[in-house]
């Protein structure tokens, strides 16, 4: 079921939580919500489950209205971050809740819910614990089963507020791939909220960037991780490094070098940042361009396919990474200590907002 | 495994032995020997001689008001405890502060005072009774509001602190999958607090059973009809009559240990799904 969110706002005291935000999602897309603490995130979550209410604004659910129907008759399943499993009642009580709370006319037998749940404890991999209580249970087992749970009463739209933000690392990205296959088998809608921007680039078809209760960027994840329409998601969506320098000419002058501005011709003496990822800097060891800036190698970090480098420029003592691949690195043979030159290849340009002179 | 067993867990705090020590010695001093007095005093009177004395109509009756009335004043408070713990927690509201406080009153006022108090209000032409068509005072119904009013801290002082460490997330969770808000009550609340509760009614319902002060303004003291056993037994202490006076406490002693062991096994099984390992 497709879901479209228009115009909503919501305040809390003189907090704004959420401005005027649209977002159209597509039947069976697994959207992230990605975000800082604090930015609407999972406000927005909770208003589309109904579980907070909109100052403004509609929630679709296909062609029905959502807005003001109440959350026991919206039909979507919501994944919380701390499990919020019924502590008294064991695994499979927990799954089979959703569907015992049905009006007995539309409540399945004894046997279909016993079949249903079994099934569903078979697809989570927790048919074994059927008869344990939460509390024996791991963190990983016990989002497993929440999810089983969410998933018993057959939602059209299925929510997850940082379902595997409270798990341990390698649990975690387990259970986001089992999440992205369980969603290719089902294409069950999903929103799921995350502040780790590797989970929302690993899992989600689409990602929606947000800052302050405002949409920043929407995008598939080579999108908004190749081409960041602000410097909030560049700084954001993994590491990247910063030029502050002044646009004269169409070219970003920093220290005592200058590189081509494309975009920015007209801007004369103008503050203004560059941006660029780790992985889009060279090194070299002779200055051929009259683009690179002096640095020093202060750490190398060479565990796995690509090496890490940290280096420090000399002209602004400012922290610099680059990422190598391990052939160029071996040819380059960088040392600690040593003095190279850095240099940008793709230089993304920002004039800051708030910076008045 | 039997030869691991150990009564101490490693603890960087010392002091087992000495705490322990200190333990038994202060409930042997101040729980075991006073009561165990009961029974050596009471044995000082022969077989037939307590068993006439303790199944006698006029004290078989007080058994019945007692039990009864501490058990209905429990009930009683277990409802509206629940209630005024719900309300204090949920919900904020001018005076709320004033209100929380007050339910610790019936605590701190001397007992004989809230049996006066009670009295004048509902005796016919008191306050309340004035306006209710069937006698309050000096019947057993008086004897149970005397009886719900010192115990209502309890319930409220044991569900309080749980609510408010209820999952609120748990409710919400129950919704979404579809639940009213009764079965949300009634299927996720309920069983939550339902460990609390019961401590609060065990406690509430002891509490009534050895109260003295409040009851015996309020009840009249009628033989076979508001006479409480605890009033019994004051009687025949100013009747020198000792034995007589312990034996019926030994009785009562009896039957309201069985009743809180009861209670006990009954949160033992509804905690058992709570606590494990």
């Amino acid at each position: 079921m497709s879901i479209q969110i228009k115009e909503v706002s919501k305040t809390f005291g003189s907090f704004n939580a959420l401005n005027d935000i649209n977002i159209d999602i597509k039947t069976g897309e697994l959207v992230a919500l990605l975000g800082p603490s604090g930015s609407g995130k999972t406000s927005l979550l909770r208003i589309i489950a109904g579980l907070e209410e909109a100052d403004n604004g509609v929630i679709l659910f296909g062609e029905e209205d959502m807005t003001h129907i109440r959350t026991t008759e919206r039909k979507v399943g919501f994944v919380f971050q701390h499990y919020a499993l019924f502590k008294h009642m064991t695994v499979s009580d927990n799954v089979a809740y959703g569907l015992k709370v049905r009006p007995k006319k539309e409540r399945p037998s004894k046997k279909e819910i016993e079949a249903k749940v079994n099934e569903l404890l078979e697809l989570v991999k927790l048919d074994a614990f059927a008869d344990r209580y939460p509390s024996q249970l791991s963190g990983g087992q016990r989002q497993r089963v929440a999810l089983a749970r969410a998933l018993a009463v057959e939602p059209k739209v299925l929510l997850l507020d940082e379902p595997f933000g409270a798990l341990d690392a390698k649990v975690r990205k387990e259970l986001r791939r089992w999440l992205r296959r369980l969603h290719d088998n089902f294409h069950i809608t999903s929103i799921f909220v995350t502040h780790d921007q590797e989970e929302a680039l690993d899992v989600a078809d689409r990602i929606v960037v947000m800052n302050e209760g405002k949409i920043e960027q929407i995008g598939s994840p080579e999108e908004v991780y190749d081409h960041p329409n602000s410097p909030f998601v560049y700084d954001f969506l993994g590491n990247v490094n910063l030029f502050q320098g002044r646009l004269q000419n169409g070219k970003l002058l920093y220290g005592n070098v200058e590189i081509d501005a494309p975009g920015f011709e007209s801007a004369e003496n103008q503050q203004a940042v560059g941006y660029v990822r780790p992985h889009d800097v060279t090194i070299d060891r002779e200055d051929t361009s009259n683009e690179a800036v002096q640095a020093k190698v202060v750490h190398v970090h060479a565990v796995g396919r690509s090496v890490h480098i940290e280096l420090k420029r000399e002209d602004t003592d400012q922290f610099l990474e680059a990422e190598l691949t391990r052939e160029r690195y071996r040819e380059l043979e960088l040392k600690v200590g040593e003095d190279v030159f850095v240099k940008p290849n793709q230089l993304r340009v920002f004039i800051p907002e708030d910076y008045s002179i | 495994m039997a030869k691991n067993w150990r009564f101490k867990k490693h603890s960087i705090l010392p002091g087992f032995g000495l705490s322990l020590g200190f333990t038994m010695l202060y409930v042997s001093l101040l729980v075991l020997l006073p009561l165990s007095m009961i029974f050596i005093n009471t044995s000082s009177m022969g077989w037939a001689d307590f068993w006439a004395t303790v199944t006698e109509p006029r004290v078989v009756a007080s058994y019945k008001l007692s039990f009864g009335a501490a058990f209905a004043a429990a009930c009683i408070n277990v409802i509206f405890g629940v209630l005024i713990a719900w309300v204090l927690v949920r919900y904020s509201f001018p005076g709320k502060r004033v209100i929380d406080g007050l339910v610790d009153l019936p605590f701190a006022l001397p007992t004989a005072v809230a049996g006066i108090a009670l009295t004048t209000l509902y005796t016919e032409n008191g306050w309340i009774g004035q306006f209710l068509s069937f006698k309050v005072a000096f019947t057993s119904i008086g004897i149970t509001i005397a009886l719900t009013f010192i115990g209502l801290p309890f319930v409220v002082r044991m569900v309080q602190p749980v609510l408010q460490n209820l999952d609120q997330e748990m409710e919400e969770a129950s919704a979404i999958l579809g639940a009213n808000r009764i079965q949300t009550f009634f299927r996720v609340i309920i069983p939550e607090i339902l460990p609390a509760t019961l401590t609060g009614f065990a406690l509430a319902f002891a509490r009534a059973l050895g109260e003295y002060g409040s009851v015996v303004f309020i009840a009249g003291n009628m033989p076979m009809k508001t006479e409480i056993t605890p009033l019994i037994i004051m009687t025949k202490l100013e009747q020198y009559d000792y034995a007589g006076a312990t034996a019926i406490a030994a009785v009562m002693l009896i039957i309201s240990f069985v009743l809180l062991l009861l209670i006990n096994g009954i949160q033992w099984w509804t905690n058992r799904k709570f606590v494990h390992n």
